[in-house]
């Protein structure tokens, strides 16, 4: 009964546009409300969630990426997936899809990876005669695959709510096929699409320009490098190693680069803190909602309810995807990692599914809820990029949306995808 | 944007919060990058460096999530908003301002509760108390319900940001979704 009441109260708050973080909150504090338990205890989850170590690294990832947007190094990506995919039809949405998976890489955020390619390439593409809707729907699906392109600040989040520690280098190691594979999927779709519509092929812009782009975007592909190699080496943390990709990336953009200067770095900062509070506000309330839960042994329940219908791992694996798949059309993806995954992950290691396979499953499921509407807050990003109504950009969306989920499935019933990598080191 | 006088101050406000709360990113950079100097440059690492960088964080991601009230960053979802008449919107935008508001009064009040609590409870490496972190809790509380009070007198704009990003100012209005 209680349930009820938390879960019709959050509907009710966002279909209102009560902003996400004070919609979770506000139907935490409902049900403590009616639990009669001391209302404190929602903000000492809430203050709990957020005062987390690891997941200090997100504010570096974020404001990283922003420097590196700011340096101008998405126009170089976009040069160099250009030199190496753009010559057949539909080029320029195979280089989209080329240049946000290098972006994933610099960037750990889906929604800056469509805003920086849609800005640096929509007008490019539409310039060559290609369609708005065509357009979108490769920005937004492509900006999926950053997901998986380590770093991810999403992975993070996943770690810290797992509560078992789950290896954040084991993670953004099993993210970097699962993101090739997607990537290319979604190439295919491009290519085929753009065939049938009958875009245009590119030309190659010659050995000398793309020297000219590898050059410059090395020390800025170097960031990947020192973030991963820090955690891998167990040199650093996570968080540490994010942290000195900041100031890596200050250091290139004032002095290799030139291109920043201190008031934009400064704007940077300000960008930065921007999107990190909005995610970690709704990483502190959800906390706070799926202590609620807890309360209301909400997730034994389901737990119990999945089990019962089946302990075979194939269906037990298809029916949490199902349940990701839709709580993710009407939901964000940094609150469904906090409230979902200590609910799921027990469920799914009980039928023998490795906690790191499931993070990376869990990511691009939940990616592609950032890309479905009512609530795709990727799908919104790229769309007013493109400057078409969302409507327009996803009736012609499917064949991008089936390679997605056609590497949901590749991703979550194949675990060597993901685990094979980090069984390396 | 209205050019009444609460909302050039809180206009202000806003900006003041997100400036303090992006110094307060730049320190908590330099204070990890500074730990990890010292831990293999120096040969030891400063013991304050972990807990002050997450006490700086938790302070910025109130504060800034203050200022979001304010600017209108918070994600939130304008579908139904847009299927109404001017009127409706605007009712629906004073009922989810309200409750905005009544979640700030809640996070000053219980907040203040938690800092009042955990006020004894010394972090040991910084021999401040943990109330002092959580400070920003009740502190942005009361602000969120300024701000929300200021948009449920003054309807800001007939424009909603869906997204505010990598400098890409992205503005949706009303009728775009």
């Amino acid at each position: 009964m209680e349930i009820l009441i938390l879960l019709v109260v959050l509907v009710i708050l966002l279909a209102m546009g009560v902003p996400v973080a004070f919609a979770l909150l506000g139907s935490a504090m409902a049900t403590f409300f009616v639990l009669d338990i001391p209302m404190i205890v929602a903000f000492q989850r809430m203050a709990a969630g957020v005062s987390v170590f690891s997941l200090m690294a997100i504010p570096f990832f974020i404001f990283a990426g922003d420097l590196m947007y700011r340096s101008g190094i998405a126009e170089r990506l976009v040069q160099i997936a250009e030199a190496t995919f753009g010559r057949p039809r539909g080029g320029l949405g195979l280089v989209n899809v080329g240049a946000s998976s290098l972006f994933g890489a610099v960037s750990g955020s889906a929604i800056a990876s469509a805003s920086a390619m849609g800005s640096t390439l929509m007008p490019l593409m539409k310039e060559r005669g290609y369609d708005g809707d065509y357009a979108v729907n490769v920005t937004v699906t492509a900006a999926i695959v950053g997901l998986l392109i380590p770093p991810s600040h999403n992975m993070i989040i996943y770690s810290a709510a797992s509560g078992i520690g789950v290896s954040i280098g084991d993670l953004f190691l099993a993210g970097i096929i699962p993101g090739i594979l997607t990537a290319g999927l979604l190439m295919f779709v491009a290519w085929r699409v753009a065939i049938k519509r009958g875009y245009a092929g590119g030309r190659f812009p010659g050995w000398r320009s793309l020297a000219k782009a590898v050059v410059f975007a090395i020390p800025g592909l170097l960031t990947a490098v020192i973030i991963m190699g820090g955690i891998l080496s167990g040199i650093f943390t996570a968080t540490e190693s994010s942290s000195i990709a900041v100031i890596y990336t200050m250091l290139i953009g004032l002095f290799a680069y030139r291109t920043l200067g201190l008031k934009s770095l400064f704007n940077a900062a300000k960008e930065s803190v921007k999107i990190t509070a909005m995610v970690m506000l709704i990483i502190g309330s959800a906390t706070a909602f799926g202590y609620a839960l807890a309360i209301l042994e909400a997730p034994t329940q389901l737990a119990s309810l999945i089990t019962s219908v089946t302990s075979n791992p194939i269906a037990v694996l298809l029916i949490v995807n199902v349940i990701l798949l839709l709580l993710g059309t009407f939901m964000d993806m940094s609150p469904l990692i906090v409230i979902m995954t200590p609910i799921l992950l027990p469920v799914v290691m009980a039928v023998g599914v490795d906690p790191v396979h499931f993070g990376i499953i869990m990511m691009i499921n939940l990616g592609i809820g950032l890309v479905t509407p009512p609530v795709g807050a990727v799908l919104f990003v790229g769309a007013a990029v493109g400057k078409i109504p969302v409507e327009d950009a996803v009736k012609s969306i499917w064949p991008f949306y089936s390679a997605l989920i056609l590497a949901l499935l590749l991703i979550t019933f194949i675990p060597q995808i993901s685990l094979a990598l980090p069984s390396f080191f | 944007m209205s050019d009444n006088r609460l909302a050039r101050i809180t206009h202000k406000a806003a900006d003041a919060l997100l400036i303090v709360s992006a110094i307060g990113l730049l320190m908590m950079t330099f204070i990890v990058g500074w730990q990890v100097f010292g831990r293999y440059v120096l040969g030891s690492s400063p013991s304050w460096a972990e807990q002050s960088a997450l006490t700086l964080m938790i302070w910025f991601i109130f504060l800034g999530g203050a200022a979001g009230v304010r600017d209108g960053f918070h994600i939130r979802i304008i579908a139904i908003e847009n299927m109404l008449s001017k009127p409706g919107r605007r009712k629906l935008r004073i009922a989810s301002n309200l409750i905005v508001g009544l979640c700030g009064l809640a996070m000053l009040w219980w907040g203040g509760e938690l800092v009042i609590r955990t006020w004894s409870h010394v972090i040991p490496s910084l021999g401040i108390p943990r109330g002092m972190a959580y400070l920003a809790i009740p502190i942005a509380g009361a602000l969120i319900a300024l701000f929300s009070l200021e948009h449920i007198l003054d309807d800001p704009a007939e424009k909603t940001s869906v997204a505010d990003i990598q400098g890409a100012e992205i503005q949706i209005k009303g009728g775009d979704l």
